[in-house]
């Protein structure tokens, strides 16, 4: 059974980004999913499905969000409250669609972060999590000191460093790539300048990481509605196509923030070097690395970019700090990544920010960071889950 | 001998360390006779950590608690610059490593001293450290 295409997102909406928002979280996701009605040219009694993200305390859970959003749905679904499921939802809805569970499904992200404490510290919500047996959620293990995803992320980048005689320095191209996006995206969090030296200034936070190697976490909704594609000639805008997906990986070789065979927690040791035929989402949307037009992916750390060029194959091990050089990422160069500015500087909502750009660059609605001629966008992270995107059938 | 070093400084265990389970028991109780002891598969011999009822090597379920003898290489280090946690607010910067033991697996531990400045693949030695509760938890000093 070929997948490839039979899913489409046809309506998005945001309530927009802010670093401090005094609205709640279910006034934000009401925004969004209005907004993504209209865009898809849809009633609210059409919606069927919802899969819902992140959830109490800091949003609305599945449950309330559907009674308090007048939505009658006959499939619901929630993850896990962490970040890491953006496409996780929208590869749920696919399912739920192609196995007729619903017709229309609204995937929701909506909550709010600036009133939890830091992440790694006893006054952020899910800090308890960092004490189960054998870890926490990303390799905290708070009796030894190392607590914050930025911890473990940290032992990552200085393994690869050190595996491959990386320049430190190099690691720059990456925060300074996404703030000149975000600069020209006025709902981007982070507007100012950025070069070299102001990179090489900002402090350390966990070394190697720099505090501008780090996510701006932000508040707000994202809402899309996809459907079966032979019902999305019903919506008025071009319906973005689902041609391939991947799953997030979980085992002993995978950690969050880090590359496998960087031998990260238990991890063994290798050089990550992935064949296109291991790759469902290539393998399904019947393309490779070199076919895609722009790249998105889950920068909670600006290290993240080389962790992904080197699991899908963009390059070879060791060589991504230097294949990000030179404006290659950036809009106008080989592969523009995270387009919209990236958690690093359009703020960080759990991916649904990269995949909202995806949407309006393949709409043509990206404004002053439209890619010319984009065909094919792709979607994905350091755990391998990945959706590849595009107009054609 | 393992050293032990006692440090002394207000915590609430249950804020920092894993509840002991049936499962972890033995680990920490070996940590506080001044012993690490991790599980040894009985089918290919590997020692594995974390905690875990199969082996990730075979998938065997049979396995010992065996007892480490102390020395290993920095794998990985960080720094850490931010003080997250109160109890090591006095320790900043703290250096926190990915410590591969002579056994042939890693485990974090933080890396005690000064101004430490370590280099990946610097041989560590183990040293408990003894919480004013009682708990000890394993930390390395470079060698
Ligand atoms: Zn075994």
């Amino acid at each position: 059974m070929n997948m490839r295409g039979a899913v489409s997102i046809v309506g998005v909406g945001s309530s927009g980004l802010s670093r401090s928002s005094t609205e709640t979280p279910i006034t934000m996701a009401e925004r969004a999913v209005s907004m993504a009605l209209a865009d898809a040219g849809l009633e609210r009694r059409q919606i069927d499905g919802l899969v819902n993200q992140i959830g109490s305390p800091r949003g609305p859970d599945y449950d309330r969000a559907a009674s308090l959003l007048g939505l009658e749905v006959r499939f619901g679904a929630q993850p896990w409250s962490h970040g890491r499921f953006a496409a996780t939802v929208l590869q749920h809805a696919a399912m739920a669609l192609t196995w007729g569970l619903a017709d229309y499904v609204l995937c929701l992200a909506a909550y709010r972060s600036s009133n939890f404490g830091k992440h790694g510290s006893k006054e952020r919500n899910t800090y308890a999590e960092s004490l189960r047996d054998g870890g926490g959620p990303h390799a905290e293990t708070p009796h030894t000191g190392l607590t914050a995803p930025s911890g473990a992320t940290a032992l990552a980048t200085q393994r690869y460093f050190h595996k491959y005689g990386i320049d430190p320095a190099k690691l720059a191209a990456i925060p300074l790539a996404f703030r000149r996006h975000a600069r020209l995206n006025p709902g981007a969090v982070m507007q100012g300048e950025l070069d070299l030296d102001k990179y090489l200034k900002s402090r350390y936070i966990i070394e190697p990481l720099r505090l501008l190697d780090c996510s701006v976490i932000v508040d707000g909704a994202v809402a899309m509605i996809l459907t079966r594609t032979d019902r999305a000639r019903d919506c008025p805008k071009a319906p973005v196509k689902l041609l391939g997906v991947q799953g997030l990986h979980a085992g002993p070789n995978e950690f969050i923030f880090g590359l496998r065979g960087l031998g990260i927690d238990q991890a063994s040791v290798f050089d990550e070097q992935p064949r296109w035929q291991d790759q469902l989402v290539y393998r399904m949307a019947g393309v490779g690395p070199k076919d895609i037009g722009t790249l998105h992916i889950y920068d909670a750390f600006s290290p993240q970019l080389l962790f992904v060029l080197e699991r899908f194959g963009f390059c070879a091990p060791g060589e991504a700090a230097d294949w990000v050089q030179g404006g290659r990422i950036e809009l106008g160069g080989e592969l523009p990544c995270n387009t919209s500015g990236g958690h690093l500087s359009e703020g960080q909502l759990n991916g649904w920010g990269q995949i909202l750009e995806i949407v309006k660059q393949l709409r043509g609605e990206a404004g002053a960071r439209q890619i010319q001629d984009l065909r094919l966008a792709q979607w994905a992270t350091t755990v391998g889950d990945s959706i590849i995107f595009g107009l054609d059938a | 001998m393992t050293a032990i070093i006692k440090r002394t400084f207000p915590i609430d265990p249950a804020q920092l360390l894993p509840a002991i389970t049936p499962d972890n028991e033995p680990f920490w109780s070996a940590l506080t006779k001044g012993h690490l002891q991790l599980q040894a598969c009985d089918g290919c011999g590997k020692v594995r950590y974390p905690i875990a009822p199969v082996c990730p090597h075979c998938g065997g379920n049979e396995w010992k608690w065996r007892q480490m003898s102390g020395e290993g290489t920095v794998f990985s280090f960080a720094r850490f610059h931010r003080s997250y946690l109160p109890e090591f607010e006095d320790l900043m910067p703290y250096v926190v490593a990915s410590v591969e033991l002579a056994e042939g697996v890693r485990i974090f531990g933080r890396l005690v001293g000064r101004d430490v400045k370590p280099q990946i693949g610097q041989p560590v030695r183990l040293v408990i450290e003894e919480w004013p509760d009682g708990r000890c938890v394993a930390a390395f000093e470079l060698v």
